[in-house]
């Protein structure tokens, strides 16, 4: 059964973080969060970033590629030059860990409002992590077809 | 007169400001636009409120009112240039001063076969319209390279470049770098070989009045709003020899003598570059800064900026994996580029916007210069006359304890 997920409906270690970010006043303080969670990815090494890795529209260097099995669900890696992308990639490969491939296409992007980011990030930023999900999506949709 | 940054800092109050994050803000991205004083934004409104008419054209005392004070704005800013002989053009500011030329200038006088030189450090808004106008025409464009060590031109091939050169492009003082280039020898060598010269001036008019008869370029170039004037204006200022040879841009009022069925005739001089109603707020505006700044000491206002870029970037110098672009003793405009090895530019910027302070990240419109030192950002801090010690210190301790906590 494919689930929507969205506002009071995310993966448990997805709603977590969300939880762990809003009670945090500082904005200092969530940007440091968010850069030490750079390291939660399964990294993309730069070796095999390319053209069909690449987020197009997006400040800084940022690379994904998505993965699917039967067993453990989908899966996403990858890495960013700038360590807060690469935070924000992290956090959400973790919302997505293990879904089906029709939950990803489904996913909401409002995880990282609710998590106090989008009026931290500069407009080109957000507008950044758009386009990484986005990217995370058709890719997923390739992968069904 | 003595300037205080303390007391000029009473004129702008958005620099009291408290973000939403309760940080003051600390505003350090003035090369790419300065904060306007409450007189500037005072004359503009004052315009709005009492005298707003169109100009050059009624002759209701409104009309007449807002025709002398745009009219004497153009003097008071070529005044302010030192501009004696030849002509201010508006414009929207230094980019459509540039297309301004590629289009009334270059169409009219350039062909297949004519070269035209610029640097490797101009700024995307002195290539562009090149490349445009290359691409159409079939001019061949020429690049003089720097040295990646101490920034210098690279004289020697400047000149060789010369050779059927009918225009020379040239960045007075680097957006990225802060580097003044030697625009005087480069007037003079291309001037030996027939070729006229643009000059961008867009951050040496923040810092330096330019001298524009004097200096004898052809074209230069200026933006209001990197000088305390408002956004959507600047001027192209163009010799009278030079003007002879332009065609009209833009078609329509104001710029024409006669309309015929058949066909028109045109104004003479600045007019028949300046189609439409003008900016007339922004003009306005713009003298007024012009006047605030020889109010409040301008000439001494550049040691001060100076004073903090440099200090600035002495102790990012002796920061570990910190770079800092431009030569050490600089000190022709007060702004500084620096690149940590391991904390991204983009992550540093963000940091540094969460404790009030706003630089400015990316290619900075300069992406051939920056790929010419292998790189894709820098981070860059410009200054002002309105910047304190204080601001540079807290600059400083900022970034120091970012590198130690995030590198
Ligand atoms: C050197 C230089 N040239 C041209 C420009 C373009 O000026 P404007 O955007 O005001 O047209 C800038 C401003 O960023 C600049 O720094």
């Amino acid at each position: 059964m494919c689930k929507e997920f969205g506002t009071g409906n995310w993966p448990p270690a997805l709603q977590e973080i969300i939880d762990e970010f809003s009670e945090i006043e500082d904005q200092m303080e969530r940007l440091e969060i968010l850069f030490d969670y750079s390291e939660e990815i399964d990294e993309l090494p730069p070796a095999e970033w390319s053209e069909s890795t690449i987020v197009h529209g997006c400040q800084s260097e940022a690379h994904i590629k998505v993965t699917f099995s039967q067993e453990s669900g989908f899966h996403l890696i990858g890495a960013a030059d700038a360590k807060l992308v690469q935070g924000l990639m992290a956090v959400t490969s973790i919302g997505l860990e293990g879904l089906s491939l029709e939950e990803v296409v489904n996913f909401s992007p409002d995880f990282a409002s609710e998590m106090g980011l989008m009026n931290i990030l500069s407009p080109s930023r957000a507008n950044g992590f758009r386009n990484m999900l986005h990217k995370i999506q058709e890719d997923t949709k390739n992968l069904k077809e | 007169m003595i300037f205080d940054p303390y007391t000029c800092r009473k004129d702008f109050p958005i620099l009291n400001r408290i973000l939403p994050n309760g940080k003051p803000l600390v505003y350090l991205d003035n090369s790419a636009t300065t904060q306007k004083p409450s007189c500037v934004i005072d004359a503009m409104s004052r315009y709005y409120l009492e005298y707003n008419s169109n100009v050059h054209r009624a002759v209701h005392t409104l009309s007449s009112e807002a025709t002398n004070a745009y009219e004497g704005a153009r003097e008071m800013i070529a005044d302010w240039f030192g501009l004696t002989d030849g002509n201010l053009l508006f414009t929207s500011g230094t980019t459509e001063a540039i297309n301004l030329v590629a289009h009334s200038w270059g169409r009219a006088n350039l062909s297949k076969g004519d070269v035209i030189v610029l640097t490797e450090m101009e700024h995307h808004s002195d290539i562009v319209p090149w490349q445009m106008l290359a691409e159409e025409t079939g001019v061949e464009l020429r690049w003089v390279p720097f040295d990646k060590e101490n920034f210098q031109l690279d004289m020697a091939a400047f000149e060789m470049s010369l050779e059927d050169a009918k225009l020379v492009c040239c960045i007075h003082t680097s957006n990225v770098l802060g580097i003044r280039n030697p625009v005087e020898e480069i007037i003079s060598l291309a001037h030996n070989v027939g070729a006229r010269v643009l000059i961008d001036a867009a951050q040496a008019a923040p810092h330096d009045r330019i001298g524009i008869s004097e200096l004898g370029a052809d074209f230069v170039a200026v933006s209001a709003h990197k000088m305390s004037g408002p956004t959507g204006i600047g001027a192209l200022f163009v010799n009278a020899e030079t003007l002879t040879e332009m065609k009209p841009f833009l078609g329509g009022g104001d710029m024409i003598r006669e309309v015929f069925l058949d066909h028109s005739t045109y104004q003479e001089g600045s007019f028949k570059f300046e189609a439409g109603t003008p900016k007339i707020a922004e003009a306005i505006g713009w003298a007024e800064a012009v006047k605030w700044l020889s109010n409040i000491g301008f000439e001494s206002s550049h040691s001060h900026s100076i004073k903090l870029a440099q200090k600035v970037a002495d102790a990012f110098r002796n920061i570990p994996g910190m770079t800092v672009l431009g030569r050490q003793d600089n000190d022709d405009a007060p702004l500084i580029s620096f690149i940590h090895d391991s904390l991204h530019a983009a992550d540093m910027a963000q940091m540094l916007d969460a404790h009030g302070i706003a630089i400015r990240t990316g290619h900075h419109c300069a992406q051939p210069l920056l790929r010419s030192l292998g790189l894709t950002s820098t981070n860059r801090a410009s200054f002002y006359l309105y910047n304190t010690e204080e601001e540079a210190d807290f600059l400083i301790e900022t970034v120091q304890k970012l590198v130690e906590r995030f590198s």
